[in-house]
């Protein structure tokens, strides 16, 4: 009998004899909760996860998170949580919690080949001077970089770009949204000017027919799903279509589940819009007053390292972003070739259902709202498969108005808020800027008050080209926060675990838990977590949100904003900045970067006093200035007035998000239409004015197979992904006791044919190779994912299971974006010897 | 005093000997050492499935499912759950009834029966396995901290 | 290993000048709890024992205080339990 139940039976037993006695006993005997006792704080806060941003209470007492439940004033979810956002009050208690700085060290020396021990702040901070000087002052700013995260609040994304960009002056920033939102991203760029999303969620309640391209969002966005389910279920006409590779807990719930071959969603993309031209079902109108034509360089290669043989034999490897003007008879003609039978040949799905699905497209009355995330985006031509579905939605002007909506759904809490908005990928600044723009250089440097000619216009080096500089020893001081790329990166054996321990090289890891990536780093720091600092996540409809601090973080642990903004006061200008620049600007001789990045006048605007006083703020605190007001309100002048328009920050601590652009208290639903949109010029109807035309680019491109295929000896395709229990590398989940018993391991989910022929049974131990590694894990030929035979599908959260060891570090050449889906692997039991087939 | 006869939930907690910083040795949470090792798959772990009710870590956490589901109908047509856990057939099924809060729609509305949002169940409801967790969690269930003489700091694992 | 957990509750009568001494004495006895009622002389008091013997043994012991008028038994319960969770 546990002590619960003793401490009960005994107030019983209390209770029984005190009225036999008519005594009062005092409120604390009582077995039931009463007055203060039962009083928890509720604030409002996103959900940690995924991009969808729901919106949570959060229970506290006595400095610690109780409770959490969906928010009903919040819109994106009005009160669900899927099961992750329902143990949200577990994350931050795992038990290994980091609270102190660790060093490698010998002899009380910093030594990469040391163990770890604690330290103070001080002496990481002092170390990490020194050799981000080192190396500066040796190999200049190109051999500095960072790897920051998606899942950073947007003044954290905003503190590193300046210190980076403006401090050590080098563009080797990338966010772990790159193996994430790049596709997206630079597509939108490329199609429309601007990026992100032109409807919001309410396209949901609105759509006659979602077609979701390899997205399992039953599983992966989870309450977005329930806002279709729901939207399905209430109204009969409404159709559910999903292509996946496989079948899973969302083609289970569709009205047609179309099962593809890896790679053919490009050939399946294009019939639909060979279908639509000779159908009649362009919408001339709209595509003549709203759209032009280009062609796609072809041939473009994989992004591999220029001298594998693909990256030789590929005509434009080195051009593959550039496209040509062109033509509706030309696109049209290259739409041409992909007939029904071609798309089904390649695609494997049969012809009728491929006209059924091109039928919603194509029906003027049917308003279709198509929905991908990793399945395009994470792909060889992630770049091209976004243009392919703007192009359906562009060529049928089903788009920015209420249910007709091509919608990219984002992966990361914060890809969009901070990643993109904030620009902390290696080509960009923030609001859309580009890093090699002379004149969005010089706009930037006036804001943050900076030298003209300061900012470095090389484009930086992207995750992957990180993970291989690393290893050539070419990048040599490294900071990562707020992600595990040691686990996630692609090829991790060959490319992304030497860099990390090249003797060169010095890794500084900020983390909350000892992950795998901590353990492979020179120097791990602290982390506090969500809640334990005042934060602001952008979600997939470009809906800002805010939190509070709510508890304190433990021990040491400090916010990765306190990091990056104490950090920079170990540099002063005249160690990092060329003497040029500081002789033509001798009024920033001898200030620290501190003083010019953050105590500059502007964001350190704001006092200590406008706090406010229910809720903690160490980093406020800490600086002696409301710190995050200040980054965020410098932030904020970049986009507005460009179509990129926040509220003032208070508002945020108010309401449950505003989608921008918020033009004077107004959030922005839908863009690019009258009406709805504050920046369409009044009688033109519709307007893409990203782009200086005003229309949006419908872009030609073809079919290209994917970088590796499986032949004869690796027989199979690998194809990595999460599951709905496990957040990415399971860093928060794992620990978290009914998330982790609900789903423990990874498994190979195998055909049932497939594990037969290969004398295989259901829970055998067996190795997963590739040409570039191998994992051990167990067969699943039952469950949640039914694939077909000749593919695999291996989930990645699981760091005894180090699935990329196995993958490609194949990207699209355009976007730079991994691609996790599609690789050659073969399945033999663990007990055999050699790796023969086994057919 | 009270002796140790009675069963006290005492976590593994994290003792951190001399020169030992990380305290447990997890490979699924921190990977090989070395990292370039091949480990062993652990073993896959049972299904719990004896009917027994979990105690919620808070109010409005969604319970676990303490039964088997596998082959559990969730499509368009089927929703396995319900023939058990729908209000008519709890009686003869002795299956908890979906919550109150699952008969809401979007706008508050109570509706006469499951809210097409909630639909999926297994979304917020997950099965468990017998798999012991790798570390332990330090959250506080709230009567513990309002029961502090009483109760075990930590919570349950 | 399995044993038994009880668990009693009593009220204790008590002359009003000894209630605080009687207090401390019913604290020193093992598993015993007050839970109140001081103040109107009849105090509250829970006993956690491992048998039935030393419920009646320490009730016996109670009755015994100098200044206890009587101490009746309320409320008994017991039940097995496993020595390891």
């Amino acid at each position: 009998m546990d002590l619960t139940r003793r401490t009960l039976l005994k107030t019983q037993a209390a209770a029984a004899a005190a009225t036999a006695a008519n005594v009062a006993l005092p409120a604390s005997a009582q077995n039931i909760l009463t007055g203060e006792d039962l009083h928890l704080q509720w604030s409002k806060a996103p959900c940690r996860f995924c991009g969808t941003g729901c919106g949570v209470m959060v229970g506290v007492k006595d400095g610690r998170v109780v409770a959490t439940h969906g928010d009903m004033q919040a819109e994106v979810n009005r009160g669900l949580n899927c099961v992750k956002g329902y143990f949200l009050s577990k994350i931050m208690y795992g038990s290994d919690r980091l609270t102190q700085p660790l060093m490698r060290m010998k002899n009380g020396q910093f030594a990469k080949d040391g163990e770890f021990q604690p330290v103070s702040w001080d002496q990481a901070f002092d170390e990490m001077a020194r050799q981000f000087k080192r190396v500066l002052k040796e190999k200049g700013p190109e051999a500095v970089g960072m790897f920051g995260s998606g899942q950073w609040t947007i003044w954290e994304g905003y503190a590193a770009s300046k210190l980076m960009r403006a401090g050590f002056r080098t563009n080797n920033l990338d966010p772990n949204a790159r193996h994430c939102m790049a596709s997206a991203a630079v597509t939108f760029i490329r199609t429309f000017g601007m990026d992100e999303p032109m409807g919001c969620y309410d396209d949901f309640e609105n759509a006659d027919a979602f077609v979701l391209w390899g997205s399992n969002m039953a599983e992966m966005h989870p309450i977005l799903w329930t806002r279709i389910t729901d939207r399905r279920l209430s109204h009969p006409h409404v159709r559910i279509a999903t292509l996946s590779t496989y079948e899973h807990r969302t083609t289970d719930l569709s009205d047609m589940a179309l099962i593809f071959k890896p790679n053919s969603d490009l050939a399946i993309m294009n019939y639909i819009a060979n279908y639509i031209i000779q159908t009649g079902a362009v919408n001339r109108d709209f595509v003549e007053k709203h759209c032009n034509f280009r062609m796609a360089n072809t041939d473009i290669g994989y992004g591999l390292r220029p001298d594998h043989v693909l990256e030789q034999q590929a005509q434009h490897a080195n051009d593959a972003q550039v496209s040509s003007a062109s033509s509706f008879e030309d696109y049209a003609k290259l739409m041409s070739q992909y007939t029904v039978e071609k798309a089904s040949e390649l695609s494997g799905i049969p012809k009728e259902r491929l006209e059924a699905l091109a039928k919603l497209y194509a029906d003027p009355k049917v308003k279709v709202m198509s929905l991908w995330t990793m399945g395009f985006n994470q792909h060889v031509r992630g770049v091209w498969a976004n243009h392919m579905v703007y192009n359906l939605h562009l060529l049928t002007g089903k788009i920015a108005e209420p249910g007709n909506s091509p919608f990219s759904l984002t992966g990361q809490p914060s890809a969009c808020g901070t990643a993109r908005e904030v620009g902390t990928f290696s080509h960009r600044l923030p609001a859309d800027m580009q890093v090699n723009n002379p004149e969005h250089r010089k706009h930037a440097e006036e804001i943050w008050k900076l030298p003209h000619g300061l900012l470095p216009e090389k484009v930086g080096y992207h995750a992957v080209q990180q993970d291989r500089m690393l290893k050539d020893g070419k990048l040599n001081a490294y900071w990562i926060m707020c992600n595990n790329n040691l686990q996630t990166a692609p090829n991790t054996n060959n490319e992304t675990y030497p860099g990390y321990r090249n003797p060169e090289n010095f890794v500084v890891v900020s983390d909350a838990y000892p992950t795998v990536t901590a353990m492979a780093a020179d120097v791990i720091l602290p982390a506090a977590m969500w809640v334990e600092k005042e934060g602001a996540y952008g979600n997939a409809e470009r809906r800002t949100h805010f939190w509070h601090q709510l508890v304190n973080a433990p021990g040491d642990a400090r916010s990765d904003l306190w990091q990056l903004v104490e950090f920079s006061k170990r540099f002063t200008t005249d160690e990092v900045w060329p003497a040029q620049i500081l002789d033509a600007n001798p009024d920033y001789k001898g200030k620290s970067l501190y003083d010019v990045l953050f105590a500059n006048g502007e964001v350190n605007k704001f006092p200590v006093n406008e706090l406010d006083p229910a809720y903690e703020n160490r980093e406020a605190k800490a600086f002696g200035f409301y710190v995050q007001k200040g980054l965020f309100e410098e932030y904020a002048s970049f986009g507005r007035g460009h179509g990129h328009d926040l509220a003032p920050f208070d508002t945020y601590h108010q309401v449950r998000g505003l989608r921008w652009p918020v033009v004077n208290g107004q959030e922005t639903r839908w863009r690019y239409r009258e009406g709805l949109d504050p920046y369409v010029e009044k009688g033109s109807g519709l307007q893409f004015y990203g782009n200086p035309d005003k229309k949006a680019n419908i872009m030609g491109a073809p079919y290209e197979p994917p970088a590796e295929s499986p032949d004869v000896e690796y027989d199979l395709w690998l194809v990595t992904g999460r599951v709905l229990e496990h957040w990415h590398s399971g860093s928060m989940t794992l620990r978290v006791p009914e998330l982790y018993k609900a789903f423990p391991g990874a498994v190979v989910f195998m055909h049932p044919d497939d594990a037969a022929k290969r004398h295989l049974r259901r829970g055998q131990e067996v190795r997963v190779v590739s040409r570039r590694g191998e994992i051990r894990s167990r067969v699943e030929t039952r469950g949640r994912n039914r694939v077909p035979q000749g593919l695999i599908f291996v989930p990645f959260f699981d760091a005894s299971q180090l699935i990329n060891k196995v993958t490609l570090d194949a990207t699209d050449p355009i976007s730079k974006q991994t691609d996790f889906k599609k690789c050659a692997v073969k399945v033999v039991s663990a007990a055999t010897a050699d790796a023969g087939d086994q057919q | 005093m009270r002796r140790g006869v009675f069963a006290i939930l005492i976590g593994i907690g994290p003792c951190l000997a001399a020169g030992a910083i990380f305290a447990q040795d997890a490979p699924r949470l921190r990977g090989p050492t070395p990292f370039t090792e091949e480990i062993p798959a652990p073993p896959m772990q049972r299904q719990v499935t004896d009917d027994v009710r979990v105690r919620r870590n808070y109010p409005d956490q969604p319970p676990v499912i303490p039964h088997s589901i596998e082959g559990y109908a969730m499509d368009l047509n089927a929703n396995k759950c319900m023939s058990c856990h729908a209000r008519k057939f709890t009686e003869q099924s002795q299956a908890p009834m979906i919550s109150v809060t699952h008969y809401q729609d979007r706008a508050g509305n109570t509706l006469g029966g499951l809210a097409p949002r909630r639909y999926v169940c297994v979304s917020c409801h997950v099965p468990q396995t017998t798999a012991k967790p790798l570390v332990d969690n330090v959250f506080t269930d709230m009567d513990a901290l309002t029961e502090t003489e009483r109760q075990p700091e930590r919570g349950r694992n | 290993m399995t044993g038994e957990c009880h668990i009693s509750s009593l009220v204790v009568h008590t002359r009003p000048d000894k209630v605080p001494a009687i207090i401390e004495r019913v604290r020193e006895i093992e598993g015993a709890e007050i839970h109140g009622g001081a103040e109107a002389g009849k105090l509250i008091v829970t006993l956690e024992t491992e048998t039935e013997h030393q419920v009646v043994e320490r009730i016996n012991a109670i009755q015994l205080l100098d200044g206890v008028l009587a101490a009746t038994l309320v409320f008994h319960h017991f039940e097995p339990v496993q020595d390891q969770e």
